[in-house]
């Protein structure tokens, strides 16, 4: 498949529209239209550029920002829910697992127990480093020949 | 020191192992779960024998926005060397792999770009001394 400069252009101006809409109820309609496109040829044509197609891509903007919604501000899950632009609590918090692993609940718990500075994500919860990610135990670190990862007991790691 | 790991951020993992080794054409090298992610890497069949790609999780809000403005702005993360870029132009086109430009000849290599699905561009180049 080829696309030329156009279609590419309007597939990134698209998605910059979802995500700049992502917490309201733009349709997909609305955005394919935004991009000269018939909804199918438009979901289709998104899906194979970026590998996800525009409702999951905005799903996971909206789980993204829940995520720093739950960790920065004191709202309910609930309020965090509607906040983002979705309406049922209970895919969102099926969704939220599925994509993060924990629960909104448990994920906001976790939050509140870490130090906070303003303006700034805590990094175990938003990591940009395969070791803080995994919460890599020490035992990672150790040479090759006596390592065995399936044993690795998920100690908390004392990475700086 | 010596060159023997480099890696590319991927929206998903799973969805990168998919597309590095079935439409690609990579083998899977580690798959070490790690939490919620995992130690992904893969290997070229082609070789150098030791050389591993990482498929990282793209876990980072600031990792995530380089990605996609790197993406707007049609810049390839990575290169991948090929023997025959023609070859595999028509293959991974037949596969469904989304082209922004098809090879073309720029002085002593031929070069062409595609979308790997996980949030980037690789372009592909052929040497043609």
């Amino acid at each position: 498949m080829h696309f030329d400069h156009s279609t590419f252009r309007r597939l990134c101006d698209a998605r910059g529209l979802l995500a700049l809409h992502a917490d309201q109820p733009l349709g997909i309609a609305e955005a394919a239209r935004a991009a000269g496109m018939s909804p199918f040829h438009f979901i289709r044509q998104f899906e194979a550029l970026f590998g996800s197609t525009p409702h999951q891509y905005r799903i996971g903007l909206r789980i993204d920002r829940a995520k720093r919604l739950l960790a920065s501000r004191e709202l309910s899950v609930t309020e965090t829910c509607l906040e983002v632009g979705m309406s049922s609590l209970g895919s969102f918090s099926t969704l939220f697992h599925q994509r993060v692993g924990v629960t909104p609940v448990a994920f906001q718990r976790r939050a509140r127990t870490m130090v906070r500075v303003p303006g700034r994500l805590p990094t175990a919860l938003f990591p940009g480093c395969l070791s803080l990610m995994g919460l890599l135990p020490a035992a990672a670190f150790q040479p090759l020949h006596s390592r065995n990862f399936r044993e690795a007991k998920p100690d908390p790691p004392s990475l700086g | 020191m010596r060159l023997r790991l480099t890696s590319i951020m991927v929206n998903n993992q799973d969805q990168a192992l998919k597309f590095y080794t079935e439409v690609l054409g990579f083998e899977k090298k580690h798959e070490i779960p790690m939490g919620q992610y995992k130690w992904l890497t893969v290997r070229s069949p082609e070789g150098p024998d030791e050389l591993e790609l990482s498929l990282e999780p793209n876990a980072n809000p600031d990792g995530k926005a380089f990605q996609e403005a790197m993406f707007a702005q049609k810049i390839p993360v990575a290169a991948f060397e090929t023997a025959d870029i023609d070859a595999d132009h028509q293959r991974l086109s037949a596969l469904g792999v989304v082209f922004l430009s098809a090879p073309q000849a720029a002085g002593p290599v031929k070069i062409a770009v595609f979308s790997d699905t996980c949030g980037n561009l690789i372009q592909l180049y052929q040497v043609v001394v």
